[in-house]
């Protein structure tokens, strides 16, 4: 039996699962897929800025467009440090695909005009 | 080769360079801060004493009567602010009555103006928050406050106006007399010479005096004040000063408006060994509730909006220590000016120049001098006619930086680039005002260093927060490691 | 030209209630200060917003960016770079005194005010945190902005005091951008953010939490060298020989948000001790009729998703106000009782009292499971069970009009814990 917090929205349900997987304490269905997930392989959403080339928003913010591998972070991290972007940006836009082949993009979070 | 170094730059070197730069001499002022004013200066309770407390016939007795009056002065001359709030000392049991009537008729021998006594119940109608437990109060109507800091930078800029030199950073090491001239040396190696040495390093006076008497005839011994800040949201809770009665320890902790709208509580008194720190101890905030709650009724401790402490000159000498080096023809000492420092300031300054230096110096009279300073413009204390004027004349006075004192970009820019003007975001502080109110500096920081960034043309990460090497922005990031 | 409802600030709650004001038909200005709409949105960059409003986890820039959306769609006015600085009462309205660099001084005639202009963080002289006074401590918010719009790290090695989410989220990012940060302390026994930042920011990271503990001293020159922690006890007071020593460059301070309400200072509004933000009716009209509030500007909300359901009832009371569709009676006081910390509104306005009223207010203590129990007098007029309470999270009752027993009584709400 292991104890978790489910991160999936901001209610935080007390989750127990099982050896088996049976999970118990969620309020949504969501959190069982969470705790499964966390035991086997945990990922995380990542919210960062990428360098952008404008006087007045220097950076832009960006998001992954799904959870990424927890172990993956600090090296996504480092892949975007050399990272520039130009204006105009439009939200949703992909800043960087596929990062290292785990399906993951880099996706900007917000609307910067040329 | 100078006439005159004056070594510190706090009140009371400033009001000394602006007196020297009355005659044709050749004066520099060192300070060894970023900035002028940093120490008692810029920390202190910012009154313009009445002068009922010091002991009758000495320095501080005379300077401080002399020195509160020509307040007057500097307010037409240097545009200094100046609130005339009056003070009360509050005897609070029957057992302070009879020191506060010995207090009066010291007044009365200092030559204070308008001293007289009022009952408790006489005092309350005229200021509301006082304590109901005041018995008798002393009232010193020729008690003001002003902005102490500003007293000093207008001086300098006055005096700077008229031909004296200063520098910032300037840090006297070593003092060395030969040939009748004095050779200065500075910590980053430099070496200035001077017929004519003023020490009014403050706190620091007795390490100064160490570098050149072998009997320094004085000891510093420091002593801590702290302070709490109420916002100026409380702007007439009191309009006087408050005063317990003194006793051996100094003038207790008072409940001071200022000329912001702000209401100071303190100062503690506790000696301390550092000339420089100025640290805030629990103990000591939690003594200033309590000792300010027996003044006045009800004080709205939550908008309290910031802690600071400050650090007095007190010297083993007692009075003021202002005279000539026994030693050393030309050494002047201004020395232990603690409280009151402030009030006498201007008055010493007089009587350091027109009395002490006229004995030994011919000086002669400058034509030139001008005793009037720059005004500095507030935006927000002006008429809507004139604000509409000030804006068509310059945009930036539209653009608000601060808006809890509100400060325009136009005030800001101004005061970095006055001559006497601020290259940090503390030094803008002093100056404009921006980041004093409730916000302390949380929304407009920012862009305080964003404009001190473009008006110097330095990198945002150069902008210090106030001495060399505090920049608020530590490191870049998405930079490659 | 006299505008209907003049809207300070553009963040979440300003836009949502143009927006609502303006569908309900009114000629709105909405003014903002900064370059930009959006407010502390565009800083806030992490995800967690837009559940309840959107039903899907949007980031802060996201959230503000469909509602800027919305807001250009209706080609509502606006002003960016505008400070308002002064508010004057005149015989119809109001006239509005605000300044910017574009247009200069502007005297803005309105019929009715709507503040929104969000809250500013607490700072260490207001917690009158002792210690050296080098530079070094900073609100989280503040560090937040550099970081994530300007891009600079305010420090290298990093402690936090307090642990609301401001806290716990710029935990996660400094560490992020390659900052070591050291750990959070609060002074209470629980955390004041949401579990699931306590998880994602610092457990995931490794960044220790110490409850019960609180910064006692401040260490440096000129910039900050370190911080020493220690435990206190049940009455807030430090514990000796609990100290632990953190050498930092760096203090954020996540140490509450107060309403900004500074351009009520020249209007005799009242006040809630506890919010710090205006005593409202259910129309989130304030002591003086025509002038509204919403959002952080009226009590500091927990999700922006709730500034905004608050935003979009306040505009709408707006509209009704300026219509002369409401008209303000009798207010009797909604107070509050047992373990209750706050209720908004304070006050319910018998005239115009349209349906439910959503009443939002926070519990005083951490609880299992109890009871909201609303009386007028002696009668219990609303009651409803609840699980999992903290002060940190905002409570929501709707209060059904039809239930009160007479507009004189004033009504309580009390928070009956049920022991399990």
């Amino acid at each position: 039996m292991k104890k978790l917090i489910c991160i999936v929205c901001p209610i935080g349900c007390h989750l127990e699962i099982d050896a088996q997987h049976n999970v118990t304490g969620n309020r949504c269905k969501r959190g069982i897929g969470y705790a499964i997930e966390e035991v086997t392989r945990p990922t995380r959403m990542v919210t960062t800025t990428v360098r952008l080339l404008s006087q007045e928003h220097p950076r832009l913010s960006v998001k992954t467009s799904k959870p990424l591998p927890k172990e993956a972070i600090f090296r996504l991290m480092a892949a975007l440090e050399s990272l520039t972007v130009n204006p105009p940006v439009y939200m949703h836009q992909v800043i960087m695909r596929d990062f290292e082949g785990l399906g993951v993009d880099i996706i900007a979070t917000r609307t910067i005009p040329g | 080769m100078y006439d005159f170094i004056i070594i510190g730059g706090g009140v009371t070197g400033a009001l000394i360079a602006r007196t020297l730069s009355r005659y044709q001499v050749k004066v520099c002022l060192l300070e060894k801060e970023s900035d002028i004013g940093n120490h008692a200066t810029l920390a202190n309770s910012a009154i313009i004493h009445a002068g009922f407390d010091p002991e009758p016939g000495t320095l501080k007795a005379r300077l401080g009567v002399r020195g509160n009056a020509m307040y007057e002065t500097l307010h037409k001359e240097l545009h200094v602010p100046l609130l005339r709030t009056g003070a009360y000392v509050v005897a609070r049991h029957e057992d302070d009555v009879a020191i506060l009537n010995a207090l009066y008729e010291r007044a009365l021998k200092n030559g204070v103006e308008g001293a007289k006594l009022l009952s408790g119940e006489q005092a309350r109608k005229l200021e509301p928050a006082l304590h109901r437990n005041s018995v008798k109060v002393l009232d010193l109507p020729s008690t003001k406050v002003t902005y102490p800091w500003e007293v000093a930078l207008s001086a300098l800029e006055n005096a700077v106006s008229n031909g004296v030199e200063y520098r910032l950073e300037a840090e006297v090491v070593g003092i060395v007399r030969t040939d009748k001239v004095y050779a200065v040396t500075l910590a980053n190696g430099h070496a200035l010479k001077s017929k004519a040495i003023i020490n009014a390093a403050g706190a620091f006076a007795d390490k100064v005096a160490g570098m050149i008497e072998t009997h320094v005839p004085y000891k510093i011994t420091p002593r801590r004040g702290e302070y709490l800040v109420l916002d100026k949201s409380v702007r007439g809770f009191v309009e006087r000063v408050l005063y317990p009665v003194p006793t051996e320890k100094g003038k207790g902790v008072l409940v001071v408006p200022q000329v912001h709208g702000n209401i100071l509580l303190g100062p503690t008194s506790e000696f301390q060994d550092s000339p420089s720190a100025v640290t805030n101890h629990q103990a000591d905030l939690s003594m200033i509730r309590q000792a300010a709650s027996t003044l006045a009724e009800a004080i709205p401790f939550d908008k309290v909006i910031r802690t600071f402490a400050g650090v007095r000159a007190t010297s083993s000498a007692k009075d003021f220590y202002i005279r000539q080096s026994l030693e050393h023809r030309g050494f002047y000492h201004v020395a232990g000016i603690d409280s009151p420092g402030l009030t006498a300031a201007p008055a010493i300054a007089e009587y350091v120049v027109e009395t002490l230096i006229k004995q030994d110096y011919d000086l002669e009279s400058n034509p030139d001098f001008n005793p009037y300073g720059m005004q500095y413009p507030h935006f927000h204390e002006a008429s809507l006619a004139k604000k509409r004027q000030m804006i068509a004349e310059n945009p930036a006075f539209g653009n608000i930086v601060c808006k809890c004192e509100r400060v325009t970009e136009a005030e800001v820019l101004m005061h970095i680039h006055r001559p006497c003007g601020g290259h940090s975001v503390k030094a803008i502080k002093k100056r404009a005002r921006a980041g004093s109110g409730l916000c302390q500096g949380g929304y407009c920081e920012g862009t305080v260093v964003k404009l001190l960034a473009r008006e110097l043309k330095q990198p945002l990460e150069t902008i210090d927060y106030y001495r060399k090497d505090t920049p608020i922005l530590m490191a870049e990031t998405k930079v490659k490691r | 030209m006299k505008t209907d409802l003049l809207v300070i600030g553009g963040g979440a709650a300003g836009i949502a209630a143009a927006l609502e004001a303006s569908a309900q038909g009114l000629e709105v200005l909405l003014l903002e200060r900064d370059t930009q709409l959006g407010g502390i949105l565009n800083q806030c960059i992490h995800n967690g917003f837009g559940l309840h409003v959107f039903k899907e986890e949007l980031t802060g820039p996201e959230y503000a960016e469909r509602f800027i959306h919305m807001f250009h769609d209706k080609d509502i006015a606006y002003k960016l770079n505008t400070t308002v600085l002064d508010i004057r009462k005149e015989d119809a309205g109001f006239v509005v005194s605000a300044s910017s660099l574009q247009e200069g001084w502007l005297e803005l005639e309105c019929r009715a005010i709507m503040l929104a202009s969000g809250c500013y963080e607490r700072t260490r002289g207001q917690i009158q945190l002792p210690g050296d006074r080098p530079k070094g401590v900073m609100p989280a918010g503040s560090a937040q902005r550099y970081l994530n719009m300007d891009g600079y790290l305010v420090g290298k090695d990093v402690f936090i005091l307090g642990s609301g989410d401001i806290g716990l989220i710029m935990a996660r990012r400094m560490k992020l951008e390659g900052a070591n940060v050291h750990g959070v302390a609060e002074i209470m026994p629980h955390s004041n953010g949401l579990t699931r930042n306590i998880v994602q920011c610092l457990h995931d990271y490794d960044i220790p939490l110490f409850l019960s503990h609180t910064v006692t001293d401040i260490r440096g020159k000129d910039r900050l060298e370190g911080v020493t922690i220690q435990q206190v006890d049940e009455n807030w007071k430090p514990i000796s020989g609990t100290d632990k020593h953190f050498s930092v460059d760096t203090l954020l301070l996540s140490v509450g948000l107060v309403p900004d309400t500074m351009v009520f200072e020249s209007l005799d509004i009242a006040m809630h001790p506890v919010t710090k933000g205006a005593v409202v009716d259910q129309h989130y009209q304030t002591s003086i009729p025509g002038i509204f509030a919403c959002g952080n500007a009226l009590h500091v909300h927990d999700l922006v998703d709730y500034v905004t359901e608050e935003s979009r009832r306040a505009g709408r009371a707006a509209a009704r106000y300026v219509k002369g569709l409401s008209v303000r009676q009798k207010r009797l006081a909604l107070n509050s009782g047992a373990n209750i910390h706050y209720t908004l509104p304070q006050y319910i306005d018998t005239a115009d009292f349209n349906g439910v009223i959503s009443c939002m207010f926070r519990v005083t203590k951490k609880a299992e499971q109890g009871e909201f129990v609303i009386r007028q007098g002696d009668r219990i007029i609303q009651r409803k069970k609840a699980r999992f309470l903290a002060p940190a999270e905002m409570e929501q009752l709707d209060l059904d009009q039809t239930m009160l027993s007479d507009h004189e009584t004033p009504l309580t709400l009390d928070f009956e814990v049920i022991r399990p």
